[in-house]
């Protein structure tokens, strides 16, 4: 009976999403493509077994969500014929539906239509139910029509481990969850991966970086039976840890380091970053790590750290174009700040109740505008304010001056004394003459360009002045002559005029250097309103903070802002925010998530396979006081994460998504990983952690579409040295245009919480062609070249710098033959030999042999581009 | 698994076919790896995307599309819409009855004057349907029997990066699967070596108005990425990374790919992942389009008389001449949708002597694009689309007394479009005489883009994409086809 079941789930799951879900399917090839229309057709030709009770969230909710609800659901602004199919009350009422008598039930008749006016879904409204579909709505309806709440909605309870035939195989409480999916469905695990793999893969998972092939020996021969949970706990503990888990959360929170408009204007954002970082690292709990980020700033004396966090939801874009209205994109950043905020927490849309009520799922408008209440308090314009050229940040920021800042202010601070003290007689002088010659003609006022309240006062007779009068009169002239005046007498004096230039580059040098990060403050509380149609100058009912009225109440003694409400998602009763985060967790381990829809776990969202996992997961995660490292090793140290990676042909026609984890995950790295990996196997990588953002290797004229500007110089500002190597974490983020060599990576303008794998000839290019991979290429054989004077030992040793395991002898036997014929090539072209190892800045052996270091050059290219080098197996 | 190598060894059988050099070694070596030469014919892998299974939705007048884009806003009363009124009136404030509480950028809202500029060069009637059009586009004037004019469009959007973005991705803010993406998804590539959606970008020659361009502008959204459009560049290789590495000679790249995909096939057989094919397929393709695309740029086989005709900047990298010319080489070879993005046209202080400058560099180069497809017979089912994100004020910005330019307009603007579905000789809409009100057939930025898909067969209800709980779609939820363009 389990089987059936799995098999309806897999089917539903697919029909609700095939629209969306062909992409996908299609980025792999036409076989995987074939197997899953031949999976749908086996799955479509089993008919659900009579005597199985229907479960309303699994079987039924996803139809008429897909189907009915947008015209016949919660929204009542485009709610048709009065008729809501998502109450039972409200469906019986108006004999839509009869329970227990599917043949008296208009939707029934609706639903078997021939007739255009009468079918339903209509026609035109690009909905279709297939006769699967149909039976089971009948079927639901004989069975009672019973409705039940949204499974996401109620708060996860821990299920009991199920039991299991063969427990052999069970490494922690994860393994119990899926080796009984897997007996139900008559599968075994696939066999543990071996050992080379293994630490692979969890390099790749948890920092990022290859492991050496000392590591990787080290570990093959380790006979610890606890080997492998050494080996856990000790990458959990490395600092690249938390730029590794870094990488995804950036993406939720689109992160980037410039605002993204018309000048974008650079900004200090990375302090934020590097908090995400340390965070990481320090395994702060989940429940603080989400307090800080969404209220740091209004926790009691907030410490710098808590602020900083809070600059989460300041990572949005700021229009600062010329004519822009300020408030039109306040709300934008306003509702953004809402949809990111509800995507990375709830896993809920909120955006489509900006406008009207949610069609799909029980968030009313008022919710909406409820919620954004506790985040329209921000003193801000909507605008960023303009620093320098470069630098563009919107207040509320926090003022961060380094060490190295301060040195220099002081600096500037003494030399600018100094040089007043020399200049004072000679500016005193000047003053003095300047003075005299306003009232050389008698008539001092007019024709001087002096400001109205000073010609004003000198158009009194002095007589007639009062004391505080004349002290203004000469407090004004001296400013207006300070501001205005002074600079034409630069010429007089060096001194003078060194002094204009130490004002103005201290001028320039706070502007362009003192950090200023921007974070959240409730400092200006306004009134909000639900807004018509969203539209901002369209306020109607006013609104105060509260959280969605189908979740569970705020606590009666909680703070009414954001506090209260980042207290609230992580208090107990809390349904969802457990479940997607653990849900995101097994995502960047497994490659999809337990509930595939990562960003929706509203009615629209997949129901999942595992719930139960899932749901343990969650309880799990909350009663460890949400300790993230705890749960990454009991993922890591399941023997479900430990399986071969090896897809048999059974297993890619039963389940080509892998979502009843048979076997472990095959997933293409992150771009910003697969650079990352490069640099270290060549021994290039600079590891330093955290810092300003740094510019390594982009294309001539990266910023060329934003260089027709002439409000700032958009020239490419390309690091030297270290800085070249430093991880792409690191990699300034212009969000306008993104670093070329980052493919698939989310775009950082708005909130993503799914990763893109795909698989395009613009990839291709990029790794083989791209000076970065050339130069670690180039440098892995040098690397290679010192290490051995044989072909074979060499290529052998860059091949394990990348893959960790030595090569088959088949494989070596490719790559010396590779080897053989680019030596021939270089061998006869010299002149070629020498541009291709003189690719990027990194200095060169210039002993090395030439046509050799070239030839392995191309060797080492081939290995950093095989497809195992750049898959997580 | 079978069916996997079949299909790998398909693919590399029609590299060979189709001759790049010295593949010799390395395939042979492929296919004696993989068992053999039986699998000759059966070639039916390609690595051009296929579109939605359910596409078209019905006939497509128009096959591919060429998107001119007029960043910055050109001014609709200097050239589309003749207003007489502004000259009678010029100097005299628009009346309020007209102006209403017309939302305008914050540059001119606060203005307590609204001295009416009439256009500053005479306009004239054009072609056998007598279209009137500014005297600073005598080209396009004379395509003017191919095109409809659209008087009567508007946007919400007051500013430029919004109001771009709205008419790229259906939203404001950025984030959302741009056009072209759409059409690559749905409708899938025509070409095996060149990307489905190419963008180019150029500006007016003194860079005077500064309207960027963004990777949102042709960005995928939350499609998957390969449907974003690729951007040719103007400095360095026309895509980032095309060029072999210095002293990567084409053979020694040839022979290097072939040990990979040898490397990679043996891969195959033990993991048994699809992915790792697809891989193999895209390198293959790589190594075509480094081909492929320098050729689009090799013009030897123009003739001078069509170089000409785009104009004197057709042979400057990086001009909309240029581009327009290339524009036209990539639609012959299958390209899906080519969006040129052409900067220049936000005069708000240098209307007298900006304007007709851009008029001169535009010109020519847009109207050759749609003779040039017309002459080989391409126009009829290529649809030309030239237009922007608004129009400019029929008011005078600067002192009121000596405006010397215009503000941001959404409430009423031009476009004109021309091929593929497009009524010929065709006016459609029409404003007030101020140039300010649309007195018939408004059409919103969502009513053309619903056209749009419309005429390349596409249903703009029924092409959507899930995410988010959401079926989302280029339309947003709004637009209506527009019968009056479509012939």
């Amino acid at each position: 009976m389990f089987k059936v079941i799995t098999q309806r789930c897999l089917k539903l799951s697919w029909v609700t999403l095939a629209g969306s879900d062909f992409a996908q399917v299609s980025t792999l090839n036409r076989a995987s493509h074939i197997a899953t229309i031949i999976l749908f057709a086996i799955l479509s030709s089993q008919p659900a077994s009579s005597e199985e009770p229907i479960d309303f969230n699994r079987d039924i909710r996803p139809i008429l969500a897909e189907n009915c609800f947008y015209c016949h659901g919660q929204d009542g602004n485009k709610r048709q014929a009065d008729l809501r199919l998502d109450i039972r009350d409200q469906a019986i009422k108006t004999n839509a539906i009869q329970p227990g008598k599917s043949s008296e039930s208009s939707i029934v008749a609706r639903i078997h239509s021939e007739s255009v006016e009468d079918q339903m879904p209509p026609p035109k409204s690009n909905r279709h139910l297939t006769a699967d579909q149909k039976r089971l709505l009948e079927k639901w309806i004989d069975q009672g029509a019973n409705y039940s709440d949204h499974w996401a909605f109620v708060a996860p309870v821990r299920p009991p481990l199920p039991k299991l035939a063969n427990p052999n195989w069970v490494r922690t409480p994860v393994d119990h969850f899926v080796q009984a999916k897997l007996e139900a469905e008559g599968l075994t695990p696939s066999p543990e991966a071996d050992r080379a793999t293994l630490i692979r893969r969890l390099h790749i998972d948890l920092i990022g970086l290859p492991p050496t092939p000392e590591q990787v020996d080290a570990f093959v021969n380790d006979s610890d039976p606890k080997a492998y949970e050494k080996l856990v706990d000790q990458l959990l503990e490395s600092k690249h840890y938390g730029e590794r888990m870094a990488l995804s959360w950036l993406d939720a929170a689109r992160y980037a380091d410039s605002n993204g408009f018309q000048q974008d204007g650079d900004t200090w954002q990375w302090i934020w970053r590097d908090w995400v970082v340390r965070a990481f690292n320090e395994n702060l709990p989940f429940d603080q790590f989400t307090i800080w980020q969404l209220a740091g700033d209004l926790l009691p004396n907030a410490t710098n750290d808590q602020k900083i966090a809070s600059g989460f939801n300041r990572n949005h874009l700021l229009n600062g174009e010329g004519g822009a209205i300020a408030e039109e994109q306040r709300f934008v950043v306003l509702f953004d700040r809402i949809d990111t905020t509800a995507t990375t927490w709830l896993g809920l849309t909120m955006a489509c109740a900006q406008c009207h009520d949610h069609k799909y799922d029980p968030i009313t408008q008022v919710d909406y505008y409820s919620l954004l209440d506790a985040f329209n308090r921000v003193p801000e314009t909507g605008t960023p304010q303009f620093f320098s050229s470069r630098i563009r940040v919107g207040a509320p920021f926090l003022e961060l001056p380094s060490e190295e800042y301060k040195l220099k202010i002081a600096e500037f601070d003494s030399q600018i004394t100094e040089l007043e003290k020399e200049a004072a007689p000679m500016i005193d002088a000047s003053f003095m003459g300047w003075r005299a010659g306003l009232f050389l003609d008698g008539e001092p006022a007019d024709g001087k360009g002096l400001p109205d309240d000073l010609t004003k006062l000198l158009k009194k007779p002095e007589a007639e002045r009062t004391n505080e009068e004349k002290l203004s009169v000469e407090t004004l002239l001296r400013k207006y002559f300070d501001e205005k005046v002074r600079s034409s007498i630069n010429y007089k004096s060096p001194a003078i005029s060194k002094l204009s230039e130490l004002r103005k580059q201290l001028g320039d040098y706070k502007a362009n250097s003192l950090p200023r990060v921007m974070i959240m403050s409730d400092d200006k509380p306004r009134e909000s309103h639900v807004l018509s149609r969203g539209e901002y100058l369209k306020p109607t009912d006013k609104v105060t903070f509260n959280t969605p009225g189908f979740l569970p109440p705020l606590a009666a003694d909680a703070p009414r802002n954001r506090l209260g409400f980042a207290q609230w998602l992580v208090s107990p009763e809390q349904p969802l925010t457990a479940r997607v985060q653990i849900n995101r967790m097994w995502q960047n381990l497994f490659g999809v998530g337990l509930v595939k829809t990562t960003e929706d776990f509203g009615v629209q969202g997949e129901y999942p396979v595992h719930m139960a996992l899932l749901d343990w997961l969650a309880v799990e995660f909350r009663e460890s006081g949400w300790n993230m490292k705890a749960m990454q090793r009991l993922l890591l140290n399941s023997a479900t994460y430990r399986q071969s990676s090896r897809m048999t042909p059974e297993l890619r026609t039963r389940d080509s998504e892998n979502r009843l984890v048979a076997r472990a995950s095959r997933f293409r790295m992150p771009s910003l990983i697969l650079r990352d990996w490069s640099l270290y196997a060549a021994q290039m990588l600079d590891p330093r952690i955290a810092g300003a953002p740094v510019y390594p290797y982009q294309p001539d004229g990266i910023w060329e579409s934003l260089a027709i500007t002439k409000e700032r110089d958009f020239t490419y500002p390309a690091s030297s040295g270290n800085d070249l190597y430093r991880r792409s974490l690191y990699t300034f983020w212009r969000r306008t245009v993104g670093p070329a060599n980052m493919f698939d990576a989310s775009n950082r303008q708005t909130c993503r919480v799914r990763p893109s794998t795909t698989s395009t000839p613009l990839h291709a290019l990029t790794t083989l062609n791209d000076p970065t991979w050339v130069e670690a290429a180039r440098v892995l054989a040098e690397h290679s070249m010192k290490h051995s004077t044989v072909s074979a030992d060499q290529i052998r040793f860059a091949f394990r710098k990348v893959l960790g395991r030595p090569p088959r002898d088949k494989e070596l036997a490719t790559l010396e033959k590779a080897m053989q014929k680019q030596l021939a090539f270089y061998t006869e072209d010299p002149v070629a030999a020498k541009a291709f190892v003189e690719v990027g800045s990194a200095t060169r052996d210039a002993a090395l042999e030439l046509p050799m270091h070239a030839a392995l050059t191309a060797v080492c290219l081939a290995i950093l581009n095989l497809d195992e080098a750049m898959t997580r197996e | 698994m079978e069916n996997l190598f079949q299909q790998n060894m398909a693919r590399v059988n029609r590299r060979q076919l189709f001759g790049s050099a010295a593949s010799g070694v390395g395939v042979a070596a492929l296919a004696s790896l993989l068992g053999g030469n039986a699998l000759a014919d059966k070639s039916t892998a390609t690595p051009g995307s296929k579109g939605l299974p359910d596409l078209p939705h019905h006939l497509a007048k128009a096959k591919r599309v060429v998107l001119l884009w007029q960043g910055g806003g050109p001014s609709h009363v200097d050239l589309f819409d003749h207003k007489p009124t502004l000259q009678e009136m010029a100097g005299k404030d628009i009346p309020d009855s007209i102006r209403g509480s017309t939302r305008l950028s914050t540059m001119s809202s606060g203005y307590g004057k609204w001295p009416c500029v009439p256009a500053i060069k005479p306009f004239q009637n054009y072609g056998q349907s007598g279209i009137p059009l500014s005297s600073m586009l005598p080209k396009i004037g004379g395509i003017a029997d191919e095109m409809t004019l659209v008087k009567s469009m508007h946007t919400e959007a007051v500013n430029h990066a919004p109001g771009v973005t709205f008419f790229l991705t259906g939203s404001q803010v950025p984030g959302r699967p741009s056009m072209g993406s759409w059409l690559s998804y749905g409708l899938g590539s025509e070409s095996d070596n060149l990307p489905t959606f190419v963008v180019m970008t150029s500006s007016d020659k003194s860079k005077t108005c500064g309207q960027l361009f963004f990777d949102y502008y042709w960005g995928s959204g939350f499609l998957p990425s390969r449907f974003q459009g690729v951007r040719f560049r103007n400095t360095g290789d026309l895509v980032p990374y095309l060029a072999n590495p210095p002293g990567v000679s084409p053979t020694a790249r040839r022979a290097l790919l072939d040990d990979i995909a040898i490397m990679n096939a043996e891969h195959l057989s033990d993991y048994g992942d699809p992915e790792i094919d697809t891989r193999i397929a895209q390198y293959e393709m790589a190594f075509q389009m480094q081909t492929s695309v320098p050729d689009l740029i090799d013009f030897s086989k123009e003739s001078a008389s069509t170089i000409e005709r785009y104009g004197p900047d057709a042979l400057a990298k990086g001009t909309f001449g240029n581009n327009c010319l290339i524009a036209r080489r990539l639609l012959e070879r299958g390209v899906r949708f080519v969006q040129l993005m052409h900067a220049g046209w936000d005069q708000h202080n240098n209307l007298y002597t900006q304007l007709e400058q851009q008029c001169a560099d535009t010109d020519a180069p847009a109207a050759a694009l749609v003779q040039d497809l017309k002459e080989r017979g391409m126009l009829e089912d290529t649809l030309v689309i030239w237009g922007a994100e608004f129009g400019r004020t029929p008011f005078g910005q600067g002192d009121p007394a000596k405006p010397n330019g215009r503000d941001h307009f959404g409430r009423a603007f031009s476009w004109w479009m021309a091929g593929g579905g497009v009524k010929k000789g065709n006016v459609y809409g029409a404003t007030d005489d101020y140039g300010w009100n649309i007195t018939e057939n408004p059409v919103h930025v969502h009513d053309m883009q619903a056209t749009i898909l419309h005429l390349c067969g596409i249903d703009h209800t029924r092409l959507t994409y899930r995410f988010q709980g959401r079926q989302f779609r280029l339309s947003d939820i709004h637009g209506d086809v527009v019968k009056g363009i479509v012939s």
